[in-house]
C-alpha cells in the first residue's frame, strides 16, 4: 500500500466538496478534500445566502423546485444553526402581470411547495418593507441561510468522520495509468512543497473552476461562466424574503441575513480568465440599488456595505447569450461511461440549495464504483452545532445564564459554541464590535476551523462583515493570530491582504458613509498605526 | 451676534486659527459639531515644515508641549516613522536601534495595543524584548461589559491609579534600558508623564494605541481651553445649517442650536473637514460641499476616483474645495471674498504649497490667520 493512500480525492472546498467529503466519510471511506484557496472563496460564499423554497422555478423548471424545497426541509433539521426560517414574498408590481400569479401559485402546488396567495394590504402589514404599491403577493417558505457557516460545519463534520483537509493546495495533474485515473499531483501554496496522492476515485467539485480540473485530466466539460453581483446593506431592511413574481430577472431578490439584507443577481456571460477576479461594475451598482428600490424603497436610502460578485458553475447547453435559461439543474457526470476515463466523477450545476443532494448523487457513484453497500445518512443525520430552534434556547442549554456575546456566538456556531472559552471576562471581551465576535470564539476557530489568516477567520466567525468593515476589529485579531501562530511579521502582512480585500467590495459602492468609513479606514492605518 | 471672524469647525485647523486671530485681539467664534479628526491623532506633525517653532510656540501658550527634534518615531505595529515635531507623549528614537534590551507593558486583555508586534519589530532591530501585562483591580470594572476595555476609558482609570500600574511594572523590571507603555497617561494631568519617567532608572516610551488618540483628545481639550480663556466663543456640539450670501460676500451662518439667532461676521473659515467629517459629501454621481456649495474638483466617472490597491494613494483624497492663492474659496468659478478653506477640506490640492495631514491643518490656518490680521491692520 502506497503513502497517502485514500479511497476517494474531492477537489474543491466549497458546500459541495464539503458535503460530498461529509457523506463519503459517513459512508466510511477514506476521504481526501483538497482545496486551492480556504473554504467557501468560490460561488459558495458569494450568493444570497437564500434557502429558497423553489418558488422560483416553479413555472420555468419543476424538477429544479421541487428538489430545492425538498432540501429546504432537511436543512431546516439538519443545519438549524445555519438557518433562519424567515418566510418569503412573491409579490407583483403594477408594472407586472398579475395574471402570472395563478400559473405561478399552481406550479408551486404542483412542485410541493407550499405557496399562498396573501391580500396584499395583509402581506404589506407583515412584511412592511415592501413596496407599498404592489397588487398581489403569495408566500412561499424561503428562508436564509449562512453558506460560510454550512461548509464549516459540514467541512468539521467530515473531519469529525475521519476526512483529511488540505487548504491552500491545488491540483497540479492527475497520476494516470492508461485510461483510469490514480491519483493527483498537488502544489501547497503556504508550504510551497508539492504532493502525490492517490485514490481509485477522484471527485471534481471545484465549481466553475471544474472545467480545468477537467481539462486537466484530460475530458472535456463546455462550462457558462455567468457572473452575479450582488448588494449587502448595512441593516436588515426586510424580515421576510422579498421575490417579484414573474419571470426570473435582474435584481429580484432581498434576502435578510443576521444584521443585514442582500439584493441580487445580475446575471453576465464572463470570460474564463475572469473567474478568478470577479469585479463589480458602476453599471451593475446602479442597476442593483434601482431594482432593489423596486421591491423595497427603504434601499434607496439605506446604507450599502460591500459589493460582490460570484460566478455560478451553469454547465452550459445552448447560445443563450445571459445564462439564464440554462437549467440550474444538477449534473453528475461519470467519465467512465460519458469519456472512457475511469477513476473519475464531476458534480457540478445545481445550487447551494441543492448541495447536499448534489453530494448524495455523486457519493452514491463513487460508493458504485468501490462496490461499497452503504446508504446516505446525510438528510437524518444533524450538522455539529445544529440542535434547537431559536438561540436563546440553544444558548440556555449550554449556560445558565448566557451573556449577549455567547448569544451571539451561538447564532454562528449552534451547540459548537459549547466548546469554545467563554466562562470570563477575558474570553468574553469583544474584538469584532458590530457582530460581536468574542476573544474565545476566535481562538476557538484558531484552534479548531483550520484558519491560517484573517480572511480565514472572517469566513468563520464574521469578523469584519460589519458596518466598520475590519478596520478595528482587523488589527485587534491581527494580535490575536500574532500570537497564535507566534508570527507577527505574517500577522501584518495578512491584515494588509484583509484590508485590500475588504477595499474590493467598498470602492463599487465608496460614496456616502462608505467612502467616510474608507478615509477614515485609510487614515489610521497609514499615518496612526503605521501598516 | 457679531464677531470679526466666524469658524466651522473645532479640530486641529479650526482652533489653531481660531488661537491665532484670538491672540491678535480679534473676537472669534468656532462652531464645532463635536468629534474631530484630533481623537484619531497620531501625536506627529507630518510635512510641518517651516510652522515648527511657530506651532510650538502657540501650543505651548496652550500647555499643550511639543518635542521638537529629528528622529524616528515607533508606530504601533513595529514600524518607524521619521518625524521632526511631535507631541510630548511620542517616543522618538535618534536611531531605529532603539535599546538592548526593552520591557513591554500592556493590561491583560486590552487588545488595542499591540506587544507582539512591537517586539518583533524591535528585535530585528537588535534589542531583545519582554512582553508583560499587569491587570490592577481599580480597572476590574471595565471588565464587566465587553467593549470596554478601550484606550479613553483605560486613560480615566489611570488618572486616579497611575502610581498602582508604576509600582506593578517596578517589579517586572529588571535590567532593560527601555520600558514601553501605552499611550493611556495623563489624560487629564500632562504632568503624570514626567512623573511616570522619573519612576524608572530606564526610560519610558509610551507608544501608540488604535483610536481614539488619548493625546489627541488630551490636545483638543487644551487648545480650546486657550481659546476660551483667550476670550474665543466655541459652540460646543452644535452645526452651521444655513448661509447668507450676497453678491460673493458671506454675511452671516445661523446653527441648529442657535435657532434663528445668525452670526454676523466680516470674516469666515470653513474647517469642516474632508469626508468623515462631513466636509465634504460623496453620492454616487458628484463629490459637494455641503454648506456653501463650494468648487471641487473631481472626475465625473466614479471608476476614476479609486485605486483598487487600498494602500495606494487614493483619488479621492486628492478632491477638495477649490481657492485662489489667498485660500479663498470658489464659488462658480470666483473666489468668495470672505470665506477662507483650511485643513482637510483641501484634500490634496494644495499639497504643494502646505502638505498634508496635520501640516496642511496648521499652515492653511497660518496662511489665513495672517490674512486676515494683515487685512484689519
Amino acid at each position: 500500500m502506497k503513502r497517502n493512500e485514500y479511497d476517494v480525492i474531492i477537489v474543491g472546498g466549497g458546500i459541495t466538496g464539503a458535503g460530498t467529503a461529509r457523506d463519503c466519510a459517513m459512508r466510511g471511506l477514506r476521504v481526501l478534500l483538497i482545496e486551492r484557496h480556504d473554504i467557501a472563496t468560490g460561488a459558495t460564499g458569494r450568493n444570497h445566502g437564500l434557502l429558497h423554497s423553489g418558488a422560483r422555478y416553479a413555472v420555468t423548471d419543476q424538477e429544479s423546485a421541487s428538489e430545492c424545497i425538498r432540501e429546504n426541509m432537511i436543512l431546516r433539521r439538519i443545519a438549524s444553526h445555519c438557518v433562519d426560517e424567515t418566510d418569503g414574498f412573491f409579490i407583483t408590481l403594477p408594472e407586472d402581470d398579475l395574471n402570472y400569479q395563478a400559473k405561478f401559485v399552481e406550479s408551486c402546488l404542483a412542485a410541493g411547495i407550499n405557496a399562498e396567495i396573501v391580500d396584499p394590504k395583509e402581506a404589506l402589514r407583515m412584511e412592511p418593507s415592501m413596496n407599498p404599491d404592489l397588487i398581489g403577493a403569495v408566500k412561499v417558505p424561503d428562508g436564509s441561510v449562512d453558506p460560510f457557516r454550512l461548509c464549516a460545519a459540514n467541512m468539521l463534520d467530515a473531519k469529525l468522520h475521519g476526512a483529511q483537509v488540505l487548504l491552500y493546495t491545488e491540483v497540479t495533474g492527475f497520476i494516470k495509468d492508461g485510461d483510469r485515473i490514480q491519483g493527483i499531483r498537488t502544489y501547497n501554496h503556504q508550504t510551497h512543497k508539492s504532493g502525490e496522492y492517490y485514490a481509485p476515485v477522484t471527485v471534481n467539485a471545484a465549481g466553475i473552476w471544474g472545467q480545468h480540473i477537467a481539462e486537466l485530466a484530460g475530458v472535456k466539460i463546455g462550462m457558462f461562466p455567468a457572473k452575479g453581483a450582488l448588494l449587502i446593506f448595512a441593516h436588515r431592511v426586510n424580515g421576510i424574503v422579498i421575490n417579484r413574481c414573474r419571470k426570473p430577472a435582474n435584481a429580484d431578490i432581498l434576502v435578510p441575513g443576521d444584521t443585514v439584507c442582500v439584493i441580487g443577481t445580475t446575471s453576465t456571460k464572463i470570460p474564463f480568465e475572469e473567474c478568478d477576479n470577479v469585479q463589480v461594475t458602476p453599471d451593475e451598482v446602479n442597476l442593483l440599488i434601482e431594482e432593489g428600490a423596486k421591491l423595497a424603497p427603504a434601499l434607496a436610502s439605506t446604507r450599502i456595505l460591500r459589493a460582490y460578485a460570484g460566478v455560478r458553475p451553469l454547465v452550459s447547453a445552448d447560445n443563450d447569450p445571459s445564462g439564464r435559461n440554462i437549467s440550474r439543474g444538477i449534473v453528475c457526470l461519470d467519465h467512465e461511461t460519458r469519456d472512457g476515463l475511469k477513476g473519475f466523477v464531476t458534480i457540478t450545476g445545481g445550487k447551494l440549495m441543492t448541495y447536499r443532494l448534489m453530494a448524495e448523487m455523486a457519493t452514491d457513484l463513487v460508493c458504485q464504483k468501490l462496490a461499497v453497500d452503504k446508504a446516505c445518512g446525510t438528510a437524518e443525520t444533524p450538522l455539529p452545532g445544529a440542535g434547537g430552534k431559536n438561540f436563546r434556547e440553544v444558548a440556555e442549554k449550554i449556560w445558565e445564564n448566557p451573556t449577549t456575546v455567547q448569544k451571539a456566538a451561538v447564532g454562528r456556531l449552534g451547540m459548537a459554541a459549547a466548546r469554545m472559552q467563554s466562562s470570563d471576562s477575558l474570553s468574553q471581551s469583544l474584538v469584532c464590535e458590530c457582530e460581536e465576535v468574542s476573544v474565545g470564539e476566535i481562538n476557538s476557530a484558531i484552534e479548531r476551523l483550520d484558519v491560517s489568516g484573517l480572511t480565514d477567520l472572517r469566513r468563520r466567525t464574521r469578523v469584519g462583515m460589519g458596518t466598520c468593515q475590519g478596520e478595528l476589529c482587523g488589527c485587534r485579531a491581527a494580535g490575536l493570530l500574532a500570537k497564535a501562530h507566534g508570527c507577527a511579521d505574517r500577522a501584518r502582512e495578512d491584515l494588509k491582504a484583509f484590508m485590500t480585500e475588504r477595499w474590493k467590495g467598498m470602492y463599487p459602492i465608496g460614496w456616502g458613509d462608505a467612502l467616510r468609513e474608507a478615509e477614515y479606514t485609510q487614515w489610521v492605518y497609514k499615518h496612526v498605526l503605521g501598516v | 451676534m457679531r464677531f470679526d471672524t466666524v469658524i466651522i469647525g473645532g479640530g486641529l485647523a479650526g482652533l489653531t486659527a481660531g488661537i491665532s486671530l484670538q491672540e491678535a485681539g480679534q473676537k472669534v467664534a468656532i462652531v464645532s459639531a463635536g468629534q474631530n479628526a484630533m481623537h484619531f491623532f497620531s501625536g506627529n506633525f507630518e510635512d510641518i515644515g517651516p510652522a515648527r517653532e511657530r506651532v510650538s510656540a502657540l501650543f505651548a501658550s496652550a500647555g499643550v508641549r511639543t518635542r521638537s527634534s529629528d528622529g524616528w518615531m515607533l508606530m504601533p505595529m513595529g514600524s518607524f516613522r521619521e518625524v521632526a515635531l511631535t507631541l510630548d507623549d511620542v517616543a522618538v528614537f535618534p536611531e531605529t536601534h532603539v535599546a538592548e534590551k526593552a520591557l513591554i507593558v500592556n493590561y491583560t486583555g486590552f487588545h488595542d495595543f499591540y506587544g507582539t508586534f512591537l517586539a518583533e519589530a524591535l528585535e530585528k532591530n537588535g534589542t531583545s524584548c519582554r512582553i508583560r501585562f499587569v491587570r490592577i483591580p481599580e480597572m476590574e470594572h471595565l471588565r464587566l461589559s465587553p467593549s470596554e476595555m478601550r484606550s479613553v476609558n483605560i486613560a480615566r482609570a489611570m488618572d486616579e491609579h497611575w502610581e498602582k500600574v508604576v509600582s506593578d511594572v517596578r517589579l517586572l523590571h529588571k535590567d532593560e534600558d527601555l520600558i514601553i507603555l501605552p499611550q493611556v497617561f495623563g489624560l487629564k494631568d500632562l504632568s503624570v508623564l514626567d512623573r511616570i519617567r522619573t519612576a524608572f532608572p530606564a526610560r519610558v516610551a509610551f507608544i501608540g494605541t488604535m483610536p481614539p488618540s488619548v493625546p489627541g483628545i488630551r490636545t483638543q481639550m487644551l487648545l480650546k481651553r486657550r481659546f476660551e480663556v483667550l476670550g474665543g466663543t466655541f459652540l460646543m456640539g452644535d452645526e452651521v445649517t444655513s448661509a447668507a450670501m450676497h453678491e460673493g460676500i458671506v454675511s452671516s451662518v445661523t446653527t441648529r442650536n442657535l435657532d434663528t439667532a445668525r452670526l454676523f461676521a466680516d470674516h469666515f473659515i470653513l474647517a469642516t473637514g474632508g469626508y468623515f467629517s462631513k466636509g465634504l459629501v460623496a453620492t454616487p454621481t458628484l463629490v459637494n460641499e455641503p454648506l456653501f456649495g463650494l468648487d471641487i474638483d473631481y472626475p465625473e466617472d466614479r471608476n476614476a476616483w479609486y485605486d483598487t490597491d487600498f494602500f495606494a494613494d487614493q483619488p479621492y483624497l486628492d478632491f477638495g474645495v477649490k481657492t485662489d492663492g489667498a485660500l479663498r474659496a470658489m464659488k462658480d468659478g470666483k473666489p468668495v471674498q470672505n470665506l477662507y478653506a483650511i485643513g482637510s477640506i483641501l484634500g490634496n490640492t494644495r499639497k504643494a504649497d502646505y502638505g498634508t495631514a496635520a501640516g496642511l491643518a496648521i499652515r492653511t490656518a497660518f496662511a489665513v490667520a495672517d490674512t486676515i490680521k494683515g487685512g484689519n491692520v
